[in-house]
């Protein structure tokens, strides 16, 4: 699905712009010695500077060397190789570019290339000079001369948990974009804040702001992986106050979600895990810890349709900035292939404008890393239909730049590309929005439809990017085993009041959230009727429940009891549901009666209709068809119909089903809908319903 | 809105929270902790060696080592760069505010990259929230009584840290090698009552269990 996109794309307009090819007078006339790299040129953009030359024909690779040098060009320190370029390391073959960084933005340097021919050095090529961007933000601007502590104390120090509260606090009172919200505390009671951004404002509540098909970045989940942090307090601060029109114009389109530390707790004491070891990326399925909690909520009330997780990797012999898209085989094929295009499709060849190296994660020697843990937020997401993507920054200076160590330099390295990264972030969802709903929409039908097997461990195939590829080598195959893999999915999971409601012990201090209160913040359906609580497998997220609820799941809550179809093929004359009926791929013949607290679980099925229920518990149907009218009435539990063809009017009323939103999406309705009196009010998850009758009430914007 | 909240054992921290804006918004280029541009160096500035020191803070920038001379060694710990591994297990750890007022301190602090070579991260993320006492011996095994420069600590060839262990100090060229594993990489800093020296290997009993690959993952 990795499309071809043009080469030559306008530079971003926020990336200021200083085009410098500045050779000396003398040199510029000078005409090129045999191997000698000509055409350099540098462009200046946030923290790093693009080095584009023209190829040496045989050049093995290419040395790039920085000179720091006064106003009048006069240098104040050694020249230093800060980099190597190879010709396979970006799909730009023919193109060179090198994005140095590592420097103090504002500081003016001299640059040179030489290519090496095996080990022989080359002639440099001409010089070129030119003064690096300084941090973003007029110093004497309200707003944008606000900086973090990471800047203040020039990488030095990271921006600390109270500098970082005051530091977004003042974004939010000088910005009408940015609204800070509370998502929930930290074990030991720091806040975890989000920022949310808007243009002119950000949506008023967090439905408003699913409305906008947001954009979500975790900046900071392994404390002592702080680097993506500082690049997301940076373009906080960009998006709030920048009359950039591509800042603007994006901001008015959507609504971006800065999650600048999950893991405080962590963060302060710059270990992996919380306050209590949990690795909290282990953990975003399961959510014990209540960091993953506030998230996994967040994902659930603000549903963002695309997302990035930031991370820093140990491993030098990986490219500048590793990616990988949501590979557990559960995620639905179209959240994989549009995480796959953002990635290949729009990173890898961004990137080799910009002179970053986009690799695929594990890279060379990359190991038994990058695999389908759903505990993994990258998993999490792709089985919640949300496009995304890890992003790692190489700890250290690897195979394409000096190892300085944890200095500020390496420091400013890694923030400065995960700022680039972010901000392409943001242009893939600005460019490619209708695509990225498209597939929102075909993953979530296919989820809610519940075919197909299930996999429980086991990704899907990253096949080489076809040379010249920006990495040697693909993460591992990580095939699912055969006995990880169910391919008689069941039509829900029954939870005795035990398994849902009892109390647990694994969370901190030896005291567990409920399993209730775990699917709660998920935001499964759950149905009550008299023997137990069901867990239907057609909702949207049917690749993740069974993994915490099937007894095959390697890290689940609870071992469910599977519940088959009670009703397949052929099936004629009047239906009346009591207690939990499911059908699949049947065909009713005839009219369908769901009693009062009794349950109606269907997929691939048609019934002639009407479809009446009245205080029923609960009533979930997807991919199916009624010739007929429906009319849903007094629901308590849950009430769900996602890619159904009504070929009559439907009615919901008077539902009241606690705080699990009626769900109306994907579906056609060939009459009028009226939806009136339900609490909550009925939602359609972002997708278009087709309605040829009238849409009233509740319904009016479905 | 949210507020700016810190965690409990940190009550100190709260009015900063609420008064940093103002400093952010007032001074936003310069740090409270900022070394002021026009402050002149003191004339026993202090000459830090060794072949990392020109990666970290030098001159007139943000941390360098005059002005370093003059803060708390914990405020120092934490603008040296490479150490934050170290800074956060002595914080988390409470070692060196469980020293005597006034007691002077030398530190062998590792740096960031020792400690990756040493200790896988699991081990590390365990040894910082459940083995506080393992945490403080090994912390104890790189403290040593006393402001010693590392000059002083070569000509005496021996030292003894906190936990009790005796460390040969030798001169090597232009680094120092303590108990045979590790070697200063830069040297000689100094804070209020404190010298640092910054080292490339974890010392203390404790057994290694990076596995060296380096392939921490996501």
């Amino acid at each position: 699905m990795r499309r071809q996109r043009p080469t030559l794309i306008a530079v971003s307009t926020l990336i200021a712009l200083t085009l410098t090819t500045a050779p000396t007078p003398a040199n510029a006339q000078s005409a090129a010695q045999p191997h000698q790299v000509t055409a350099l040129t540098v462009r200046q953009a946030d923290g790093y500077a693009t080095l584009a030359w023209q190829p040496v024909d045989g050049a093995t690779d290419y040395q790039i060397e920085r000179t720091a040098v006064d106003t009048s060009g006069t240098p104040t320190g050694a020249p230093t190789i800060v980099g190597i370029w190879r010709p396979n390391r970006q799909i730009n073959q023919q193109a060179p570019t090198f994005a140095d960084a590592g420097f103090n933005p504002g500081d003016t340097f001299q640059w040179r290339v030489r290519a090496r021919t095996d080990t022989t050095e080359q002639p440099y090529s001409d010089p070129v000079t030119a003064t690096t961007t300084a941090p973003w933000g007029n110093p004497t601007t309200p707003g944008e001369q606000l900086r973090t502590g990471w800047e203040t104390t020039h990488a030095a120090q990271y921006t600390s948990d109270t500098d970082e509260y005051a530091y977004t606090a003042a974004i939010d009172a000088l910005s009408d974009r940015v609204r800070v919200v509370e998502l929930g505390r930290t074990v030991q009671n720091r806040p975890i804040n989000m920022m949310v951004i808007g243009h002119p404002t950000p949506a008023a509540t967090p439905e408003a702001v699913a409305a906008t098909a947001p954009v979500a970045i975790n900046c900071n989940v392994h404390g002592n992986e702080p680097g993506d942090r500082e690049a997301c307090l940076i373009m906080a601060r960009q998006l709030a106050f920048s009359t950039d029109a591509r800042i603007t114009d994006l901001l008015s389109r959507t609504t971006v979600l800065i999650v600048p530390t999950i893991n405080g707790d962590g963060r302060a004491n710059n270990t992996r895990g919380n306050s209590t070891g949990q690795d909290l990326n282990r953990d975003y399925s399961l959510i014990r810890q209540p960091e993953t909690t506030a998230y996994i909520k967040m994902v659930r009330d603000y549903r963002p349709v695309a997302g990035y997780d930031g991370h820093e990797f140990g491993n030098s012999r990986a490219g500048d900035l590793p990616m990988l898209p949501p590979r557990h085989q559960n995620v639905a094929q179209p959240i994989f292939d549009q995480s796959q295009d953002m990635i290949e499709g729009h990173m890898y060849a961004k990137g080799a404008e910009a002179g970053w190296w986009a690799c695929p994660y594990g890279c060379e020697g990359g190991g038994n890393v990058g695999l389908s843990e759903e505990t993994i937020l990258r998993n999490t997401l792709g089985l919640k239909n949300v496009t995304n993507s890890l992003l790692e920054l190489r700890s250290s200076g690897g195979q394409t730049r000096p190892d300085e160590g944890n200095t500020a330099n390496n420091r400013r390295r890694k923030t400065y590309s995960a700022l680039w990264t972010f901000q392409q972030f943001l242009d893939y969802h600005r460019t490619d929005r209708s695509e990225i709903l498209t597939a929102r929409t075909d993953a979530i039908e296919f989820q809610a439809a519940n075919t197909g097997r299930l996999v429980f461990r086991g990704s899907r195939p990253i096949p080489a990017h076809p040379a010249p590829h920006p990495g040697d080598s693909p993460p591992p195959l990580d095939a699912p085993p055969a006995n990880l893999i169910l391919d008689n999915a069941p039509c829900a999971y029954k939870l005795t009041d035990a398994q849902y409601n009892g109390a647990r012990t694994d969370g901190p201090g030896g005291v567990g959230t409920t399993v209730a209160q775990r699917i709660a913040a998920h935001g499964w359906k759950v149905i009550k009727t008299g023997d137990g609580y069901y867990v239907p497998l057609n909702q949207p997220e049917r690749g993740l429940i069974p993994l915490l609820l099937d007894p095959m799941g390697v890290e689940k809550l609870t071992d469910g009891e599977r519940v088959h179809p009670t009703i397949t093929g052929r099936r004629n004359g009047p239906l009346t549901v009591t207690g939990f009926t499911c059908a699949a791929d049947a065909t009713i013949n005839g009219p369908v009666t769901v009693r009062a607290g009794a349950a109606l679980v269907a997929t691939g099925t048609t019934i002639s209709g009407p479809v009446t229920a009245t205080r029923a518990a609960g009533i979930l149907i997807a991919d199916s068809t009624v010739n007929g009218p429906v009319q849903i009435a007094a629901t308590t539990d849950a009430v769900s119909l996602i890619d159904v063809t009504v070929a009559g009017p439907v009615s919901l009323t008077a539902n009241t089903t606690g705080t699990d939103t009626p769900l109306l999406a994907g579906t056609t309705i060939r009459g009028p809908l009226s939806c009136t009196g339900n609490n909550p009010t009925p939602s359609n998850l972002g997708i278009a319903n087709t309605v040829h009758g009238p849409r009233t009430n509740q319904c009016a914007a479905l | 809105m949210s507020q700016p909240a810190t965690p409990p054992r940190h009550p100190r921290l709260r009015a900063l929270g609420l008064l940093a804006p103002t400093l952010l918004l007032a001074a936003c280029t310069s740090s409270p902790a900022t070394p002021r541009a026009d402050a002149a160096p003191p004339a026993n500035a202090p000459q830090v060696t060794g072949p990392l020191c020109a990666a970290l803070p030098t001159g007139t920038e943000p941390g360098n080592p005059t002005f370093l001379a003059g803060q708390s060694v914990d405020q120092a710990l934490r603008w040296i760069p490479t150490l934050t591994t170290f800074e956060a297990a002595l914080r988390t750890s409470g070692v060196l505010t469980d020293l005597p007022a006034g007691t002077g301190v030398t530190i062998l602090a590792p740096s960031d990259d020792a400690f990756a070579a040493t200790f896988s991260e699991d081990n590390w993320d365990d040894l910082m929230t459940h083995h506080t006492d393992q945490l403080r011996t090994l912390l104890k095994a790189h403290l040593i009584t006393g402001t010693h420069p590392i000059g002083d600590l070569s000509t005496a060839g021996r030292t003894t840290t906190l936990d009790g262990t005796t460390v040969t100090v030798t001169r090597t060229g232009p680094t120092t090698r303590l108990a045979d594993r590790a070697d200063t990489v830069c040297a000689d800093y100094q804070a209020t009552n404190a010298r640092i020296h910054i080292i490339n290997a974890v010392l203390g009993p404790l057994p290694v269990t990076a596995d060296g690959t380096g392939h921490r993952a996501h």
